[in-house]
């Protein structure tokens, strides 16, 4: 029974962390820039594959170079983080393509949501040519990767390594994150331009370069996110991370657009409101976070930790 | 203007106003008899803004009430107040520039009669004689204004007191008892300003308006006024006359010992 | 190349850019019209196969059904557009995403909607495309007109003015949220009779008809084809959803060539295909 609550608390707490992340990539990009950027779910999915080949995994029949693989697996903390520096990168790609231009010519904010939804496609189809569109289980699981027992006995209970593991990354991740922002010299330059962009170019802070550091980080941490849950439950086709990408836009808004702890703590709050729906409903269980959002979004809009705006006349 | 009379167009009673730690105006009472013309001064971020947003229902007030003919204005939104006749321009210029300055007042039209749904539809005659009595209502007052060589220009095209006469012109459509001025004459060379000071003394004649006016520019109110209210940190500190005003110690300390 | 079958489905393009256009022409950006499509698709599914299997329909049982969908994604939108059309720009934009997803959801849980799998066997009105042509079309000829109206009309002039500025529009005296809540309401209606037509298009429904990819691609109609008359929705619906049927000799590269579409055409067209300059030639060359 404790065992049984314990696992439940932890997938919820687990999954909850790889919403937050989701959801702080969204963030990074919204304080910055004021825009959603769309094609964080396939950046997500791109994390899940570049883990699944850097760990050694075969590409399927259905893929362009069926049966290749990389001659040697990495090691699992190895291939997590390179696969989120690949996604950091394809990111930084997709700021140059799709919303650097548009931003040049003062367009209107709505055309970027187009733009980076486009990107998103051609990510994601361009994944689907080369890995096919079936699902993919990692070589092997990643707990016996990272030479840990598949279960662990924690205080008489028994649970799934790659859950607590799922845990502590995503915290250690944002941790890093909340740290970076507030200590470091670029980090608080960030927060700078996301307070207010023209006073930040005043100050001589270079607000393109921040720009692009935000979307790296952002692409790191939809990637992180992807590997991770790609790991602990598997790859279910190019498309998988586009339900993972709408779920952090969903914690986004709980949390409140461009709150760094309300993503944190809207991710959990998701998680473990997942987590306790009874298995006879877990159909609905998608359901549940955009009708959280919907509550939210109709009672306060400002999400939960959120600062309200009033329009200036 | 007699004070005295019974039943003044709009009172304010006691008005406040908190956003956050700020209280942008507290305690504010005064009213304003049917076809006044009354001033409203202050330094910047006296609050003078914010309470043009509580009259037309932009923003709520914290505490206190306002009545409009002896009736509560409280929880109504922004376009009742301007159905029961109280309309505004902005400080910072809102017109609608996507669309022509004709466009501009027809939108703000929109009480006028024009016929049903089904005779737009079917664009029957009513229809598109009522579309051509809405324009040549939208024409007069764009005349009225000095605007009508610009009907067909784009208003994101305008000069800067052009704006501002559009704005007025914009809102006189609505058909308004009361209107709200934020600053009409600002970036106004000083002959734009004289003709400004004239035309709105005339529309008021003739729209039978009572004018609430927000203006830095305080020698135009002085000529135009019947009465000014002095905001200073979002208190009233003084009400009265030109003269009465000019000579208030409290209004020459906020203005001196404020600006430096 | 295009034949009647490919025809059909542009024009239920068209349709559903017109319904993404209606909310975005009183500024209000709703991305909920999968929803309505679904709920639409799946009320014709529903009701055209109870009873025994049948092969065909008469075209008055499809009539009926579009006026209950009508009537049904009208109610539900008046339901959901009160306190959702509150929210502005980006929030009101989630908040119908998540619109999309609960009734894709509940599309794919509910017990009578045939799950994964969905409804199969919907009867057809017609034995060639060619009627889905004149019936689709003729939706498309009824809704362009109106629109055409609606511009010339109070209301459509109100919705321009809430998309220029809408507070200064409410402190006009424009009902804001009655105007809003008629776009939405009419965008459902739209949508969800374009959802009769598909369902018995197709013969078969399920909840991915709706899904969040239709509110992105049925968006990419509207800014790629212009949001600033109705045409451009259309001429977008159109185009667009031709595009990756006539890219289909390039085989798995096409869906890549779509995104890189949508991807950049926002970066040339910035005003998508049909401008407010083009339509001023058209309007200057029109008698």
């Amino acid at each position: 029974m404790i065992e049984a609550v314990l696992q439940t608390l932890l997938n919820g707490a687990a999954s909850g962390g790889v919403y937050a992340l989701v959801a702080l990539g969204y963030t990074l990009i919204f304080s910055v820039l004021g825009v959603i950027n769309f094609a964080q779910g396939a950046l997500f999915s791109l994390g899940g594959y570049l883990t699944y080949l850097l760990l050694g995994g075969k590409i399927g029949v259905n893929g362009a170079l069926p049966g290749l693989a990389l001659p040697v697996g990495l090691p699992f903390w190895l291939a997590l983080l390179l696969a989120a520096l690949g996604s950091g990168l394809i990111g930084l790609a997709v700021e140059r393509i799709a919303f650097a231009p548009l931003r040049r010519r003062n367009a209107e904010p709505l055309l970027s949501l187009i733009t980076s939804l486009g990107a998103g496609v051609v990510l994601v189809n361009l994944l689907q040519m080369l890995m096919g569109a079936e699902g993919y289980a990692f070589p092997q699981g990643a707990a016996v990767v990272a030479n840990l027992p598949e279960s662990l006995l924690i205080g008489g209970a028994r649970i799934r390594t790659i859950q607590v593991l799922l845990l502590l990354i995503s915290a250690v991740a944002v941790a890093a994150l909340s740290l970076w922002l507030e200590r470091s010299r670029s980090g608080k330059a960030m927060r700078a331009v996301a307070e207010d962009a023209t006073t930040a170019t005043l100050l001589g802070i270079d607000s393109e370069a921040i720009v692009r550091l935000a979307f790296l980080f952002s692409g790191m941490l939809a990637g992180l996110g992807g590997g991770l849950i790609g790991m602990s439950v598997s790859l279910a086709g190019p498309y998988f991370g586009i339900s993972y990408g709408l779920k952090g836009l969903a914690v986004l808004v709980l949390g409140g657009l461009g709150s760094v702890p309300g993503a944190i703590v809207g991710g959990l709050v998701m998680g473990l409101a997942e987590a306790l729906i009874p298995a006879a409903a877990s159909g609905w269980r998608d359901a549940l976070a955009f009708a959280i959002l919907f509550a939210v979004l109709v009672l306060r809009p400002s999400g939960l930790l959120g600062r309200r705006q009033l329009e200036k006349v | 203007m007699s004070a005295a009379s019974p039943d003044p167009l709009l009172e304010l009673q006691q008005i406040g106003r908190r956003f956050g730690g700020l209280q942008a105006l507290s305690e504010v009472s005064f009213s304003v008899q049917e076809g006044e013309i009354f001033g409203l001064i202050g330094p910047n971020g006296a609050g003078k803004t914010t309470l043009f947003n509580l009259l037309s229902g932009v923003t709520p007030a914290s505490s206190g009430a306002i009545h409009w003919r002896g009736r509560s204005l409280q929880g109504l939104s922004p376009d009742r107040h301007n159905r029961l006749g109280i309309a505004r321009t902005f400080q910072n210029l809102r017109l609608f520039t996507g669309l022509t300055v004709l466009d501009n007042v027809v939108a703000a039209l929109h009480r006028h009669p024009q016929g049903s749904g089904l005779d737009a539809l079917f664009n029957t005659p009513h229809f598109r004689r009522s579309q051509k009595e809405l324009r040549q209502r939208a024409f007069d007052l764009l005349e009225e204004l000095g605007l009508a060589d610009q009907a067909h220009r784009e208003a994101a095209g305008l000069a800067y007191g052009d704006r501002r006469r559009l704005e007025i012109a914009r809102a006189l459509a609505t058909n308004p008892t009361l209107l709200l001025l934020d600053e009409p004459a600002a970036g106004m060379n000083p002959s734009e300003k004289e003709q400004l000071c004239a035309l709105l003394s005339e529309l008021r004649q003739r729209h039978d308006l009572t004018l609430l006016v927000i203006e830095h520019h305080v020698p135009l109110l002085m000529q135009l006024c019947h009465r000014l209210a002095v905001l200073d940190f979002g208190r009233l500190i003084a009400l009265g006359t030109p003269e009465q005003i000019q000579r208030d110690p409290r209004v020459i300390e906020a203005y001196l010992g404020g600006s430096t | 190349m295009i034949d009647n079958g490919l025809l059909v489905q542009m024009i239920l393009g068209a349709l559903l850019g017109l319904s993404v256009y209606l909310p975005m022409a009183a500024g209000q950006l709703s991305l909920a019209t999968p929803a309505f499509y679904a709920v639409g698709g799946t009320l014709a599914a529903l009701l055209a196969t109870q009873g025994s299997p049948q092969a065909s329909i008469s075209l008055g049982a499809v009539f009926g059904e579009m006026l209950l969908a009508a009537a049904l994604t009208a109610g539900l939108a008046l339901l959901v557009g009160l306190p959702v059309l509150r929210l502005r720009g980006i929030y009101l934009a989630i908040a119908t995403i998540a619109l999309v997803e609960i009734v894709r959801v509940a599309i794919l849980n509910l017990p009578f909607t045939g799950g994964a799998t969905g409804i199969f066997g919907i009867p057809q009105p017609f034995q060639q495309p060619f009627g889905y042509v004149l019936l689709s079309g003729g939706l498309l000829a009824l809704c362009g007109w109106l629109c055409q109206r609606l511009e010339a009309s109070r209301l459509g002039r109100s919705m321009a003015a809430i998309r220029d500025d809408e507070l200064a529009s409410r402190c006009m005296g424009i009902q804001t949220t009655r105007v809003k809540l008629t776009a939405f309401v009419a965008s459902a209606v739209v949508a969800g009779i374009t959802g009769v037509i598909a369902a018995h298009y197709l013969n078969t429904w399920n909840a991915r008809q709706g899904s969040f990819d239709v509110a992105i691609t049925t968006l990419a109609f509207v800014i790629l084809g212009g949001s600033r008359s109705w045409l451009g929705p259309v001429v977008g619906g159109l185009l667009l959803t031709a595009l990756p049927e006539l890219l289909r000799p390039v085989g798995d590269l096409r869906l890549v060539l779509f995104g890189l579409v949508i991807l950049l055409g926002p970066v040339f067209f910035p005003q998508g295909l049909i401008t407010p300059a083009l339509l001023e030639r058209i309007g200057r060359w029109k008698p």
